[in-house]
């Protein structure tokens, strides 16, 4: 009888009250390439975090070998046989490649050589690693884990930055891992891949492993299916709203480029409409979001507000043009230990020429946006005592009192109680009515009929898909997102 | 060819700005050398030598502030091992002062490995810790020394100054104890593993832990060094001065001086970057700009605008010089 070359059973990890990994159950064959799928959330990252001695599991067991291990320190899961390259590469910034390699006490050589056979023989080896773009990184730290000569290469979205003459280098490595009798753990958002490259695969969903299986037996199908669940089981008909073809464009975007990030978006906005993204993590939807908000300006391209291009030097500009922005992190934008009143004024302060009349103006404007909100709570609490759903709404608030055109929404929902994401719904539907338009990133699937008029796919910085929200289901959309339709 | 002209651009980029501090320097002296009636070995020594402090304290924050910290009580530090020195040394022959010495520096180090240690369990911010550290150092000194006194053997004042009294010409002595640390911490940071741990844990936390950095271990490393160093600036100001001083604003003002010196000589307070040899360079520009300007027949208090108005100058070019890159690239 053979052991399995990794072997996790009933891992669970918690952070405070956040259950990230549930009982995840994972067995990898030696010869093998395994590809380790789920939705955004569900629990990928932090499996990875333990396999490679990040951070300890709460409870459970890993083996490899058959061998049970423990691994508190990344050197430990190291000598245990497993080596990661992780989707921001663990190299120091501020340290050459050379000085890197000595850091890890990796023999110079070995890595030439790899890098010779990945086509980057030339890379000078003085070269500061700040220096470097992400594609070269990523393959430096692949042939770096390459040189601990692991019995099992951990792959964390290793091919979503890279070009696809490099990511078959990537592939050729994989299956001359598996040739040598070891193995592969490739995390990937990209189907078409696991169905070419994978032997096996495991499924998690909320921090669970539900399935295992061949994908080449189960195909497309059967790796998306487990990976949704069941069918919410309070969805609900989507009321479909009426957009109006003359309603102004309050927000477009022209053939807008950035960084590599966002390669070509093209969109229209109307007065009235809330628009929906969907998208992998990491295609591209935080640099998009960034660019409309102001908060950094397009390589190419442009940001057209109310008809008049956006040249915004800060997210002050673009507020003032009337388009703000929920950030998907909302103690990042709010003032944790400050009331709600205080909260939901503080755009107001940014008209000087109200700060004659602010106390009087203050009060009223803030007094209409708690009544809209149904805040559950006395105003003068702090901000950081209420729930998560609340303070989301606290963050919409403030833009209700300031007025606005064009609200962009990143992942206005995560986290959020299924009661609260519907006031939050009704709310954004209610501020579209009055004219307004709503653009919604959401990594939420299941929410852009509920919420959305129309959607977006969004793969690779490019808009891949797009249909009517009240038709689309997570199927679809999820396949779009996973680039299916674009390589069939 | 082409590789090594590249290569050349590209070290050249990187240590602009340790030879623009050095430049910076020279051009100083030589301003000096014009300014001044006489220009001797007299004055040489005297510089060489009454700068060794503040290089030594520089040095210890350069080193602390590229492994990601900060440390307030290297002023104080000084001060305290000073006054240590001076009580212990007192009417000591050559060798037992050389032997306090090497024990002075052994528990610098271990005193401030400790504080390295306190910001790692506690999660203290370093600049809180190492705050109250400055105020525990100082109480303690004037615990040791309650007023300005002690001495030390007249070996021990040649062993930094070049002659038993504290003055002289002769500066080999001085050079000589310039030299030793700064090669020895230069080598330490840039070539050993240990070195580049220190770097890596200030310039990504994240990166160098998954690299399998021992951040932790860096961090009281980089303390425990920038200890010794500290108390080597305690020591030369024993043998300079051939007393202990346990005044609080010595302490401070070293402290704030090491910071300006680092600051000045390209080293990052957000950690990673900079070199040992620029901060050096820095911290004899830093002392020598009183000099200068009283030669200039300038009023000490006005000394201390220009100094401040030179760090910030220099600092925005350094601001423009980042942000062309930036733009550039």
């Amino acid at each position: 009888m053979t052991d399995a070359l990794l072997e996790t059973k009933a891992v669970a990890k918690s952070y405070g009250s956040v259950v990230a990994l549930r009982s995840v159950d994972l067995t990898v064959q030696p010869g093998e390439i395994h590809a380790l799928l789920g939705a955004n959330g569900a629990g990928k990252s932090t499996l990875v975090k333990i396999l490679s001695g990040v951070i300890a599991p709460d409870s459970g067991t890993i083996s490899v070998n058959g061998r049970s291990v423990t691994m508190r320190r990344p050197p430990e899961a190291l000598k245990a046989g497993l080596a990661t390259v992780y989707q921001d590469p663990a190299l120091v910034p501020d340290l050459t490649i050379a000085q890197n390699l000595t850091l890890t006490a990796i023999d110079e050589d070995a890595v030439r050589s790899r890098l010779t056979a990945m086509g980057l023989g030339r890379l000078d080896f003085d070269a500061q690693i700040r220096d470097l773009p992400l594609e070269v990184l990523r393959l430096l730290d692949l042939a770096r884990a390459l040189a601990h000569d692991p019995q099992l290469l951990l792959l964390d979205e290793i091919t979503a930055a890279l070009p696809s003459d490099q990511a078959e280098h990537v592939f050729g490595i994989m299956q001359e891992w598996k040739e040598k009798g070891r193995s592969v753990l490739f995390i990937t958002h990209r189907l078409a891949e696991v169905l070419s490259l994978c032997d096996q695969a495991t499924i998690l969903r909320d921090g669970r492993t539900v399935a295992q299986v061949e994908p080449r037996q189960s195909g497309e199908r059967g790796l998306v299916t487990p990976m949704l669940g069941e069918v919410a089981a309070e969805l609900e008909a989507a009321t479909s709203r009426v957009i109006s073809q003359e309603a102004p464009i309050n927000l477009a975007t022209a053939d807008l480029y950035s960084g590599g990030k966002v390669n070509g978006i093209s969109f229209e906005l109307r007065a009235g409409e809330i628009l929906g993204i969907a998208a992998l993590e990491g295609q591209g939807q935080d640099r998009l979001f960034e660019l409309l908000s102001g908060d950094r300006r397009p390589d190419r391209g442009e940001v057209i507000v109310n008809g008049s291009p956006l040249r915004a030097r800060s997210p002050y500009d673009a507020i003032r043009r009337g388009v703000v922005l929920v950030p998907s992190d909302r103690v990042l934008a709010l003032l944790p230990k400050r009331s709600v009143r205080e909260n939901l004024a503080i755009p107001l302060y940014n008209r000087v020429q109200r700060w004659l009349g602010l106390v009087g103006d203050e009060d009223t404007r803030t007094n209409k946006a708690i009544e809209r909100l149904s805040i559950d709570t006395r105003a003068h609490r702090q901000v950081r005592r209420l729930s998560g759903g609340n303070q989301q709404k606290v963050v919409i608030g403030r833009w209700l009192a300031n007025g606005f055109r064009t609200l962009l929404c990143f992942d206005p929902t995560r986290g959020i109680d299924i009661h609260t994401k519907r006031q939050i719904y009704d709310l954004l539907k209610e501020v579209a009515d009055t004219g307004a338009s709503v653009l919604v990133y959401t990594s939420e699937l299941p929410e852009i009929p509920l919420l959305c008029d129309r959607v977006l796919v969004i793969y690779n910085g490019r808009i891949v898909h797009e249909q009517d929200a009240a038709t689309a289901t997570e199927e679809v959309l999820l396949s779009a997102a996973h680039g299916l339709e674009e390589s069939a | 060819m082409t590789a090594v002209v590249r290569r050349r651009a590209l070290n050249l980029r990187r240590h602009g700005w340790s030879i623009g501090v050095w430049l910076l320097l020279a051009i100083l002296i030589g301003w000096y050398v014009l300014l001044i009636p006489r220009f001797g070995s007299f004055q040489i020594a005297s510089i060489i030598k009454n700068s060794l402090p503040l290089v030594y304290l520089a040095i210890g924050q350069a080193v602390i502030v590229i492994t990601g910290g900060i440390d307030l009580g290297a002023g104080a530090m000084l001060v305290l091992t000073n006054s240590t020195s001076a009580t212990l040394m007192q009417d000591q022959p050559f060798l037992v002062t050389i032997l306090i010495g090497f024990g002075i520096i052994l528990g610098a180090a271990a005193l401030n490995g400790f504080v390295g240690w306190i910001i790692n369990v506690s999660r203290v911010p370093d600049i809180v810790v190492t705050l109250a550290t400055s105020f525990i150092y100082s109480g303690l000194a004037l615990m040791i020394l309650p007023g300005p006194g002690g001495g030390t053997s007249a070996g021990f004042r040649i062993l930094f100054t070049g002659s038993d009294d504290g003055t002289g010409t002769s500066f080999g002595f001085s050079l000589g104890m310039l030299l030793v640390p700064v090669v020895i911490a230069a080598f330490f940071m840039r070539r050993s593993r240990t070195g580049l741990s220190l770097y890596a844990t200030g310039s990504d936390l994240n990166a160098a832990y998954l690299s399998g950095v021992d951040i932790r271990r860096a961090k009281v490393i980089g303390y425990a060094f920038g200890g010794a160093m500290a108390g080597l600036a305690g020591l030369a100001t024993v043998a300079i001065t051939g007393s202990g001083d346990p005044r609080f604003s010595i302490g401070a003002n070293a402290t704030l001086n090491s910071v300006a010196a680092i600051v000045l000589g390209g080293v990052a307070l957000t950690g990673g970057i900079g070199s040992v040899v620029g901060a050096v360079a820095a911290a004899i520009i830093v002392f020598f700009l009183s000099p200068i300007l009283s030669a200039m027949g300038i009023d000490p208090n006005t000394a201390q605008v220009v100094q401040g108005s030179l760090i910030v100058v220099v600092m925005m070019i350094a601001g423009l010089l980042a942000l062309r890159r930036r733009r550039a690239k």
